[in-house]
């Protein structure tokens, strides 16, 4: 690897930067007042709740170690359902149950655990173990979504999301990310989850990695990663546009969920998006941020900024096929 | 980086620089640091508190003298008046008045000492002048060299013949050295020590007085100050005639030469710091070593330009300035730190915890320290997974593992005692403790993002580390820092360059290095 080449690359590219990142984009368009907006997601699904935007269903929450002893007999009557902290971050502290085998929980991954193991889990959450400062924390648990069809396909064991970037309300660039074995059932890709990046046009995947490296299969099931079309991603692409704005947040990342009753659900936002998705769409962003500044107007409805996104990506796409 | 940043980095890196040269090259202020050997600045702090009699409070300062050059000495009495009595070749100082409540006395002075490296002569000594014989070659209380007990040990001992001076000196020694025992707390007395095969130091000391002293070697103790790192000890040694003075060990550590950072403060006499007329006493020395020369020392001690003679650090009391030496070189630290975060892109766990733990190994090899913090990982991740199954909540289970890191601490503390390095973990202990959390951190990491991810991002932060510690002990860097505070500035300069920087870090191009090659299995 010749790094002056790769710089130059990356340059060309446009591909944006850890530093670019923080200081042009989330330093400069996310207030730091509006983060308790998407770092605790019990507040983001209040605010989704007001302004009409799928989230799974809350089935019950702890805020206090005290009503761990209520959340016992909640939990007990429940068949399936995710156990999560409300200000993690990464993924981290979440338990997804999936089913009962009398007294015992199964958990993803086929371990069976206790409820006494449940209630501990959630006591940690509580004390702050994954919160992101420490600090003290909710337990949530919320429905567990049944993932689409077309997406369960192309994923092993897990839960695979869509990330949809949204810079200033206009959506720039969405990959999916696809649990495999490797990963644990998790959608994370830094343990292995396939990214695929999705063209915001047709709304199918154009391009896989695993671990940095293109990938065309799934490399637990042999399933075509390439071309599948993500269901409803219009809505998707919709409710991600409006969750940035009811966030306040200029430089977002949305988490969605393709639920197979329900289409597209909103799971989660985050103020500072990684930027893998560059890689899964072997492509940079700057082009399309700096497009969005360019054409942004205040005051454009959500169907226009909608279109302008797509727009613009439709273009850099065509672009950079022609070279 | 915007220009308002690029700006105000540029003012501040401007600033420091300007201040820095103005002083080096205005006033010849060096950069490096001078001769470290042998240039220690030395302070007595003394507090005594009585009801209002008069009194008086005694204490023996250093001469001038072989091996050791005495300079730039202040004295602050707290309203007691001060004079230096002569005493022979010693001086002892000496604050009067009337002592009421409680009063702060303290004495400065800097010190360059040479080892003394006199050696032997093996040829027949010249007879000792006759004051010497009078005042250190008779019998007296404290070195009764005409008591039976000294004779009959002298006869057992089976000296070499009386014109061997050296031999006899040497056999004296070496039976002192590794016949008697030194015992902590033992006698003082020469005969009680002589009885217990025993005693301390100063007693010792007094047995060997005696021998020499009866087999007709003029002999006298010497009270001084073992410096080091940390509060100096006061030690005691002895000296004999032969042809000049020579100074033997009671412990076996030096005959007839002595390590250059001995400092003697009294011949002839063991007497420390007394006081008359007060009800109570109590003293400590501090003691730094210097990093100037002595003429450079001088220059910046009264730097020509009020201003900066008003803001030079080396003003301060010894124990201020030691604190502000480490202190000041923690900028530096996360200097280095921002660097590899930012621009290299090293993800590390906490943001300085890698410049504490630097700090806290700067006294011990960095083998020893990274094989400590290691052994503390290890037993706290161990810890991690016993107390997993007791289902505890977050701030106890913490606290556990805190009283298992600290109870391992301890027993690397026992393990080092008997390596004979008592004091190679005292300065690390506290700060490994501080390590629990990171157990913690690690222990979530390796859960939440795999072995793999947890070991590189524990990687990364031993290697900054790594980094920094060479810093944190450089003597240059604790000079330049602290002779030149404006310094900060210069880093604050760079840090605001380093923040501004919206560039790739170098693991983005290995993150991003497929951008690089041609699209492969792209559709």
């Amino acid at each position: 690897m010749n790094p002056l080449r790769v710089w130059r690359a990356l340059r060309r590219q446009g591909v944006l930067g850890i530093n670019g990142r923080n200081a042009d984009y989330t330093l400069r368009w996310n207030p730091r007042r509006c983060y308790p907006n998407v770092d605790d997601k019990l507040r983001t699904k209040e605010l989704c709740r007001q302004a009409g935007i799928p989230t799974p269903q809350l089935l019950a929450v702890a805020r206090h170690h005290f009503e761990l002893r209520k959340l016992g007999p909640e939990l007990a009557r429940l068949f399936d359902f995710v156990l999560k902290p409300a200000h993690g971050a990464m993924g981290n502290g979440i338990l997804v149950v999936r089913g009962r085998e009398g007294e015992r929980f199964l958990a993803a991954g086929g371990r069976s655990v206790a409820l006494g193991d449940l209630l501990y889990h959630a006591a940690g959450i509580i004390s702050g173990l994954y919160a992101i400062g420490g600090q003290p924390d909710a337990a949530m648990v919320e429905e567990r979504l049944v993932v689409h069809p077309e997406l369960a396909a192309i994923a092993t064991d897990g839960v695979p999301d869509v990330r949809v970037v949204v810079y200033r309300g206009v959506p720039a660039m969405a990959m999916t990310r696809l649990p495999t074995s490797r990963s644990g059932g998790r959608a994370n890709i830094h343990q292995g989850a396939v990214a695929a990046g999705i063209d915001l046009v047709s709304g199918r995947t154009t391009h896989a990695i695993q671990q940095s490296r293109p990938i065309a299969t799934h490399p637990d099931s042999g399933e075509p990663l390439l071309g599948r079309e993500i269901p409803g991603f219009k809505d998707l692409l919709s409710i991600a546009v409006r969750a940035a704005d009811v966030t306040g947040l200029g430089y977002v990342g949305a988490d969605l969920v393709v639920d197979a009753r329900r289409g597209p659900v909103l799971l989660e936002m985050n103020a500072r998006p990684g930027l893998m998705v560059q890689l899964a769409n072997r492509g940079g962003l700057l082009p399309r941020l700096r497009a969005v500044d360019r054409s942004w107007q205040p005051d454009l409805g959500v169907d226009e900024r909608l279109a302008l996104g797509v727009r613009i990506a439709g273009a850099l796409v065509d672009l950079r096929d022609a070279a | 980086m915007n220009r308002v940043a690029a700006a105000t980095g540029l003012v501040l890196v401007a600033l420091g620089l300007g201040i820095f040269a103005w002083k080096v090259f205005g006033y010849g202020l060096p950069v490096v640091p001078g001769d470290p050997e042998g240039l220690w600045r030395v302070e007595l702090a003394i507090t005594v508190r009585g009801g209002g009699a008069r009194g008086s409070v005694r204490a023996p300062l250093p001469s001038s003298g072989s091996g050791q050059e005495v300079y730039d000495e202040r004295s602050v009495g707290d309203r007691l008046s001060f004079s230096i009595r002569p005493e022979g070749k010693n001086r002892i100082a000496v604050w009067r008045g009337e002592i009421g409540g409680i009063h702060d006395i303290a004495y400065g002075y800097r010190v360059r000492l040479t080892p003394l490296q006199q050696g032997l002569s093996e040829e027949v000594l010249t007879p000792a002048p006759r004051e010497v014989v009078q005042r250190f070659g008779r019998p007296s209380a404290a070195f009764p060299s005409d008591a039976p007990e000294i004779t009959e040990v002298l006869d057992s001992l089976g000296l070499p013949p009386a014109d061997d001076v050296p031999g006899r000196l040497r056999s004296i020694y070496a039976w002192i050295a590794h016949e008697i025992l030194t015992l902590e707390g033992g006698s003082d007395d020469a005969l009680i020590t002589l009885a217990n095969r025993g005693g301390s130091e100063r007693g010792k000391v007094a047995l060997m007085v005696s021998l020499l002293r009866a087999i007709g070697v003029p002999a006298r103790p010497v009270l001084g100050l073992e410096l080091g790192a940390g509060a100096p000890d006061e030690t005691v040694w002895a000296e004999a005639w032969a042809g000049g003075w020579v100074p033997l060990s009671p412990t076996g550590a030096f005959f007839a030469s002595h390590p250059g950072n001995l400092l003697v403060l009294r011949t002839g006499s063991l007497s420390g710091v007394e006081s008359t007329g007060a009800q109570a006493l109590s003293y400590r020395y501090h003691a730094l070593r210097e990093h100037l020369g002595a003429d450079e020392l001088a220059t910046l001690m009264v730097p020509p330009s009020p201003v900066f003679a008003a803001l030079s650090l080396y003003r301060l009391p010894v124990a201020t300035q030691g604190a502000l030496r480490a202190l000041l070189l923690f900028p530096l630290g996360a200097l280095v730190l921002a660097l590899l975060r930012n621009l290299v892109g090293l993800q590390t766990f906490g943001t300085f915890m890698p410049v504490l733990v630097a700090f806290a190994l700067r006294q011990v090899d960095l083998g020893v320290g990274l094989a400590l913090v290691a052994g503390v990982l290890g037993l706290g991740v161990f810890g991690r997974l016993v107390l997993d199954r007791l289902r505890l909540l977050l701030v106890p289970r913490l606290s556990i593992l805190l009283c298992l890191v600290v109870l391992g601490v301890t027993g690397f503390a026992l393990i080092g005692s008997s390596f004979e390095r008592r004091d190679f973990l005292a300065g690390v202990l506290f700060p490994i403790v501080i390590l629990t959390m990171l157990c913690e951190r690690f222990s979530i990491a390796i859960a939440e993002e795999g072995m793999r991810n947890a070991l590189a991002r524990m990687g990364y932060s031993l290697l900054v580390v790594a980094a920094v510690y060479p810093i944190m002990r450089d003597p240059r860097a604790e000079h330049l820092m602290f002779s030149f505070p404006e310094l900060t500035l210069v880093v604050m300069g760079l840090l605001v360059w380093i923040g501004g920087y919206t560039g790739y870090r170098l693991m983005d191009l290995v993150r991003f290095r497929s951008f690089a090659s041609p699209a492969e299995g792209a559709a």
